[in-house]
């Protein structure tokens, strides 16, 4: 009798594990299709390409520096989540900050202000047609829009997405927009033990 | 003659009631006013603050200065699924007995071409406006992005 408690125990371990496996692989495929991919931008020293940071899980924030309250809260937040890492993983993070306005963020002004969030952030842009098709390409929105009653003349709509890049390079997780650095900790926990 | 006299009386003390009622900068009171401090560069920053209104009706916020920048914006932002739209708002209003919060992401008095850099620790003075023409000072706390979440917790989110 006993022999078959085991025999049982045994199937459900051996389902459950190929069931894991199975979901396991589905998500590593087929998380974000089609979406994400490699780019090359601009930053204070030299060109950055994705790929130069295979191995390291990527946040990558699309925003621009005069953006006044969006811009900081997310980056705030994500610097405390950054914070709360150990320094084994934080070596194997890095985060990036891509203007969408290279028109006024000049490459010196991205550094310094990338560095004001975390010393290990780097700030990159490129060419307007070239950050277009990037930020479409991982799901980023921005749109200007004209409004009346003030002083700014257009404002930028935007999305407020981290976007989590995995070791592999491939586009695994998005963290919406969020001033909680807790949320932001828990989503990247997770991308470094995946 | 007497009744005229009551008649006058009344009047005067009706007229004389709005004196007694308070202006909107009274029934105001201000919590935990705070600016947040910009990265080296740049020129526009936002303010925060909770507004308490102690008196029996409405109150508007319509408008807000400061010597230390060229222009002070009422504006707010709408998260339209994961886009955020930031727009001007003609006024912020505080029912009466209720509290209206400016906050990182929503509601925030836009600071715009600010004469000197925010730095941690320093105090902006910045005057606001209410639909009665009363104004009231405040000593806004210039904070770090690292120091924000005390104030949510202060704040009680």
């Amino acid at each position: 009798m006993k022999i078959f408690y085991w025999l049982f125990l045994a199937f459900l371990m051996t389902a459950s594990t190929s069931h894991a496996w199975s979901l396991f692989s589905a998500d590593e495929e087929e998380r974000y299709p089609g979406m994400g991919g490699d780019f090359t931008l601009r930053s204070a020293a030299g060109e950055v390409s994705l790929k130069d940071f295979r191995g390291k899980v990527v946040l990558i924030y699309f925003g621009y520096t005069s953006c006044p309250d969006v811009c900081p809260t997310s980056l705030g937040a994500l610097s405390a989540a950054l914070k709360k890492l150990s320094s084994s993983e934080m070596d194997q993070i890095q985060p990036l900050f891509i203007s969408i306005d290279p028109v006024r963020d000049d490459l010196e002004k991205l550094r310094e202000y990338a560095h004001y969030f975390h010393p290990k952030m780097i700030g990159m842009t490129g060419d307007l047609a070239y950050l277009q098709t990037l930020a479409k390409r991982y799901g980023a929105y921005f749109r200007k829009a004209e409004v009346e009653n003030s002083s700014l003349g257009y404002a930028v709509d935007h999305s407020s997405t981290i976007y989590v890049v995995g070791k592999d390079g491939k586009l695994v997780d998005m963290i919406q927009h969020s001033g909680s650095p807790k949320r932001i900790l828990e989503h990247i926990r997770g991308v470094l033990a995946y | 003659m007497f009744k005229r006299f009551l008649t006058s009386l009344a009047l005067g003390l009706t007229l004389a009631s709005p004196c007694f009622a308070g202006t909107a900068a009274d029934d105001i009171q201000i919590i935990d006013p705070w600016a947040r401090e910009v990265p080296p560069g740049l020129t526009t920053s936002a303010g925060f603050l909770g507004m308490k209104n102690t008196g029996d009706k409405e109150h508007k916020l319509v408008a807000a200065e400061s010597a230390n920048t060229g222009m002070v914006e009422l504006h707010t932002h709408i998260n339209d699924n994961g886009v955020m739209r930031m727009r001007p708002v003609e006024n912020i209003a505080v029912a009466p007995g209720g509290t209206t919060t400016l906050q990182p992401g929503g509601l925030h008095l836009m600071l715009m071409m600010l004469k000197k850099p925010l730095k941690s620790g320093d105090k902006m003075a910045i005057t606001l406006e209410f639909e009665d023409g009363s104004k009231k000072e405040i000593q806004a706390e210039v904070r770090h992005f690292g120091m924000e979440k005390m104030n949510r917790m202060k704040m009680g989110h």
